[in-house]
């Protein structure tokens, strides 16, 4: 079982200088942060693909396609205006030499030598919030059994949580429901792969008819549910009442089907878990991936966190009838 | 003629505990939400228990039980809420409504089965 409050984060290294590398696995390894590797080549395509990055750590003297540097984080940044870019430089530790129009694409620089100063900026572009450990803990506590509610005969893995940058939507079907408390506003979301769902539909590990596995809605359907089943149990346990504020401040959400984009107005990184619901009796089912991301991005002051008591005589478990 | 009626804007509820129900004897009608609820309560006088969700579209479960008794005048249904509530205020509200009692989802149906068998009367 993963540490459920320790947040980690993803950063795509592109970076090619094995003795960098090696110091970079170390800063990464002992911050927080999971490196990816790309082979030159697959830049765009793996920061077109799903990738849950929070940070991209380019080397000045990579190259990809013919782009190196500056003109790559350029690209990079047409790309994926939203992951910073921490630019490793030979020998100047900091934009010089660099053209003012650029500077604005690289949110810091530094050298292998001075690469602990990247501490300070991680925390300022993705560990920028500090999330109470009950209610990470709480958030799996709360989501494995209303996993395992809806689906029979299933393993359910959950990875470390992990905070992103990205905007991206994964797979085709995601829900949104708001969050609403005296310390938190913002959305719940769940996303997955309808292919994946289809499948554990289609083996009866749902309560929906295996007949309509390729309906839609149904499928639309289930997830809605879950949705309410987490949503309903943290609301139970974490959000109290909304202040008695008469105005509640509302941005839009802007979703951009042909990027596969969405966005809550935010820049703060989303929090986020990995669910992996594996088929028990079999191996051939591709593991449903749901992703579910917390975007507080309304109101955030987790000094107000708190749990909602409520006392032993008022304590019914879920599932059994409380008679009036 | 049904002696349920389960009232749940997910589909996938509405089967998970209609398909309990029947496999376990009873006769089972669905509504989509309060209102379609409310239409079907109206048409089918058989009804002698009614197990609806709190948060639907179009009409609330708790805004049902009440015009249940309030508009359909009818006092003698069971009405138990299936929801993922579990506030205080709402059940004191679903009291007052004259529900006769509460269950936090996830359903499980062996855990009520005897309460719904007492209640349809069988």
């Amino acid at each position: 079982m993963t540490d459920q409050t320790k947040i980690v984060s993803k950063v795509l290294v592109l970076d090619t200088n094995t003795s960098c590398l090696e110091a970079i696995k170390g800063f990464c390894d002992s911050n927080g942060l999971v490196g990816l590797k790309v082979q030159p080549g697959n830049v765009m395509a793996v920061l077109r693909s799903n990738l849950d990055l929070g940070a991209i750590l380019l080397s000045e003297m990579y190259a990809d396609n013919g782009d190196c540097g500056i003109q790559l984080a350029r690209k990079i940044h047409t790309l994926r205006s939203e992951l910073p870019i921490f630019l490793r430089r030979e020998g100047i530790d900091g934009l010089d030499g660099i053209d003012e129009l650029d500077r604005p694409l690289i949110s810091a620089a530094y050298t292998v030598e001075s690469i602990t100063k990247l501490r300070a900026v991680m925390d300022e572009f993705i560990f920028s919030r500090s999330y109470p450990n009950a209610l990470l803990r709480g958030i799996t506590e709360i989501s494995i059994p209303a996993l395992e509610s809806q689906f029979k005969s299933i393993n359910v893995d959950v990875e470390a949580p992990y905070l992103v940058r990205d905007r991206l939507i994964f797979g085709e079907i995601f829900t949104l429901i708001p969050l609403e408390s005296s310390w938190c506003r913002g959305y719940m979301m769940l996303q997955t792969e309808e292919a994946s769902l289809i499948q554990l539909v289609e083996n009866g590990r749902t309560f929906v008819d295996p007949a309509d596995a390729h309906e839609f809605r149904h499928l639309n359907g289930l997830l809605g549910e879950i949705t309410n089943l987490i949503w309903g149990a943290i609301k139970n346990r974490y959000l109290s009442s909304v202040r008695g504020e008469t105005y509640l401040s509302q941005v839009p959400i802007i979703v951009n089907n042909s990027h596969r984009y969405i966005s809550f107005g935010s820049e703060n990184p989303q929090l986020c878990f990995k669910y992996i619901i594996s088929d028990r009796d079999d191996a051939t089912v591709r593991p449903l991936v749901i992703q579910q991301k917390f975007i507080f991005n309304l109101s955030w002051s987790p000094e107000d966190f708190s749990e909602n008591v409520t006392s032993a005589d008022e304590l019914v478990s879920s599932g059994e009838l409380e008679f009036f | 003629m049904a002696q349920i009626l389960v009232v749940d804007d997910s589909s996938t509820v509405r089967n998970e505990v209609g398909d309990f129900l029947q496999k376990n004897g009873f006769t089972v009608a669905m509504a989509i939400d309060g209102r379609d609820g409310l239409v079907k309560l109206k048409a089918d006088p058989a009804i002698k228990l009614v197990v609806c969700d709190v948060n639907m579209p179009n009409m609330d479960g708790l805004t049902m039980a009440e015009k249940v008794r309030s508009e359909l005048n009818n006092s003698t249904v069971s009405i138990v809420m299936l929801t993922t509530e579990n506030s205080p205020v709402m059940k004191e509200r679903g009291k007052a409504a004259g529900i006769k009692g509460w269950i936090v989802k996830p359903f499980k149906g062996d855990a009520v089965l005897p309460s719904f068998k007492k209640l349809v009367g069988i």
